[in-house]
């Protein structure tokens, strides 16, 4: 069963996209949240966030846009003493390798921020959850990355 | 392309000045480089100057260049601002430096200023890390670093205790260095306990916020006898890269080694050829990463380097004599020039204390930003007497 972590969405609270256009929010239980990301019609390079112009074959529109399933494994990990103004300290801050190419940096969450809980390969899905709260109380959610159950 | 030399280099002390303003500083350390040169502000064809958050943090909100230097009395010529995170100051340098070997003028001021202490540390916190995408995810530098560092030791021999001795090293040298923020040595016990900010990173580990500002003036070296008798110190390469993507399954050649490929390319030198260094190391450690990434040893050499004392004051290849930005504190844009500063002083023999022995060859390196996933920009420059 998959413990409730203190970021995932609960309770009634507005919340927003901390940025338009990166990952998408299911809007029922069955719905699955993916990674906004774009893919090359020529090689097939997808990268996250979305480039307009492929970085390998560097033409103009062989990019479209994808939607990536967000599986994939910690690359490197930090766990993070120190906040900005507005965030909450500790945080984990990661790249993930994703399955579909791309690595990518994230927050992790639904796990303790502790070495233990953390290993450099281990398999990571992607969940939406909170960042933090704006001075008004709206949450600010974002796409992270959280250990997957065994 | 004619030869350039720097003709004089000028700094203020890094550190919290609550009381002066961008403008202060700028001047002060514009100033120092045009006594140091011997030139009079007339002199100055064209002025490049860099400046990071001041934007941010100040009440300027553009044209910085000319307000800091019309205080200065340097004023009627062209003014370039400059922008590239860690690397301003030594992107300016290199724009002043073309600018003097294509002919285009004889004699270039570069200026890197930083004001970051500004009454409200959260606002100087944020502001530093603004230039990433990241930034409004909580992404932090600190992070960063230790994530590299990280996956760098799983492939190298160094432990937490290599990473102090860069401290140990780092602000010893800065406690002999008037410029430095930080002038007291500090022992292994003392940065290994202090607290972790990001694990493999302890407080005394990572860098801290600085005001400062640095300039150097350069000018062709045919006409560089005109203004001073000191020991020309030629600009022998200043290359300046921007990052690269990582393909998947590709191996990914790391900024600083492509730019110190670049350099020593135009400088027509090896890295064996280097006497003395000045790298970026915005948290200690990473100045173990950059001995391998700029050759000065092999892969997988560096925990040697520092166990056997190789870059200490008195070793083969003294690295950060000046302390480093673990002892002088990081005002953004003014690091690269005092950087420069530190190894124009030592190649004339003028660095006092910190003196290293006779060196010929001096290089600097200077890394910052965060775009496409690898660093915005990484500058090395390379300076001969």
């Amino acid at each position: 069963m998959a413990k409730k972590s203190e970021g995932d969405m609960e309770g009634t609270k507005k919340h927003i996209p901390i940025e338009e256009g990166l990952f998408y929010v299911p809007s029922t239980e069955d719905d699955k949240p993916y990674l906004i990301g774009a893919k090359c019609k020529d090689c097939g390079l997808a990268t996250f966030p979305k480039t307009p112009v492929c970085p390998r074959c560097m033409k103009k529109d062989t990019m479209e846009e994808a939607h990536l399933r967000g599986k994939g494994k910690l690359d490197t990990f930090s766990i993070v003493q120190a906040a900005l103004p507005g965030f909450q300290a500790p945080s984990i801050q990661a790249y993930i390798n994703l399955e579909e190419g791309p690595r990518i940096w994230s927050l992790v969450t639904g796990c303790e921020p502790s070495e233990e809980a953390l290993k450099i390969g281990m398999d990571m899905e992607l969940v939406i959850a909170k960042v933090r709260e704006d001075p008004e109380g709206t949450e600010l959610i974002s796409y992270q990355f959280k250990p997957v159950e065994k | 392309m004619r030869d350039v030399s720097i003709i004089g280099v000028g700094m203020t002390r890094f550190g919290k000045f609550v009381d002066r303003n961008i403008q202060d500083l700028g001047r002060e350390a514009t100033w120092k480089a045009i006594e140091d040169a011997n030139v009079s502000t007339k002199d100055i064809n064209i002025a490049y100057v860099a400046n990071a958050v001041g934007q941010q943090l100040t009440e300027l909100k553009g044209t910085i260049g000319q307000h800091v230097l019309t205080s200065a009395g340097v004023f009627g010529v062209p003014i370039v601002n400059v922008e590239n995170a860690c690397s301003g100051g030594s992107t300016a340098l290199r724009s002043a430096f073309l600018e003097v070997a294509s002919g285009s003028c004889d004699l270039a001021l570069a200026l890197g200023v930083e004001k970051l202490f500004c009454g409200d540390s959260a606002k100087s916190a944020a502001a530093m890390a603004s230039g990433t995408i990241y930034a409004k995810f909580g992404f932090m530098f600190v992070a960063l670093y230790s994530m590299q560092l990280r996956k760098w030791m799983e492939k190298s021999s160094a432990t937490k205790d290599h990473f102090a001795k860069v401290v140990v090293k780092n602000t010893y040298n800065g406690s002999l260095n008037p410029n430095a923020q930080f002038q007291k040595p500090m022992t292994m016990e003392e940065v290994l306990n202090s607290r972790v900010i990001a694990e493999p990173l302890t407080q005394f580990m990572c860098s801290t916020m600085a005001d400062g500002a640095a300039a150097a003036i350069v000018c062709s070296k045919d006409l560089a006898g005109k203004y001073t008798s000191k020991p020309l110190i030629d600009i022998a390469a200043c290359e300046l890269v921007s990052g690269t993507y990582s393909f998947p399954d590709e191996p990914h050649e790391e900024i600083t080694t492509r730019a110190a490929k670049r350099a020593y390319e135009k400088a027509s030198i090896g890295p064996e050829e280097v006497d003395v260094a000045e790298v970026h190391d915005g948290m200690a450690p990473a100045e173990l990463r950059l001995y391998e990434e700029l050759g000065l040893c092999k892969e997988g050499e560096a925990a040697a380097m520092i166990d056997e004392g190789k870059t200490t004051l008195k070793g083969t290849i003294p690295v950060n004599p000046s302390g480093g930005l673990a002892a002088k504190g990081h005002p953004i844009s003014a690091t690269g020039l005092a950087q420069v500063a530190e190894i124009v002083w030592q190649l004339r023999g003028e660095a006092g204390p910190r003196q290293v022995s006779n060196p010929k060859v001096g290089l600097t390196e200077n890394a910052g930003g965060w775009s496409m996933d690898d660093n915005a920009a990484c500058s090395v420059t390379i300076l001969k007497r």
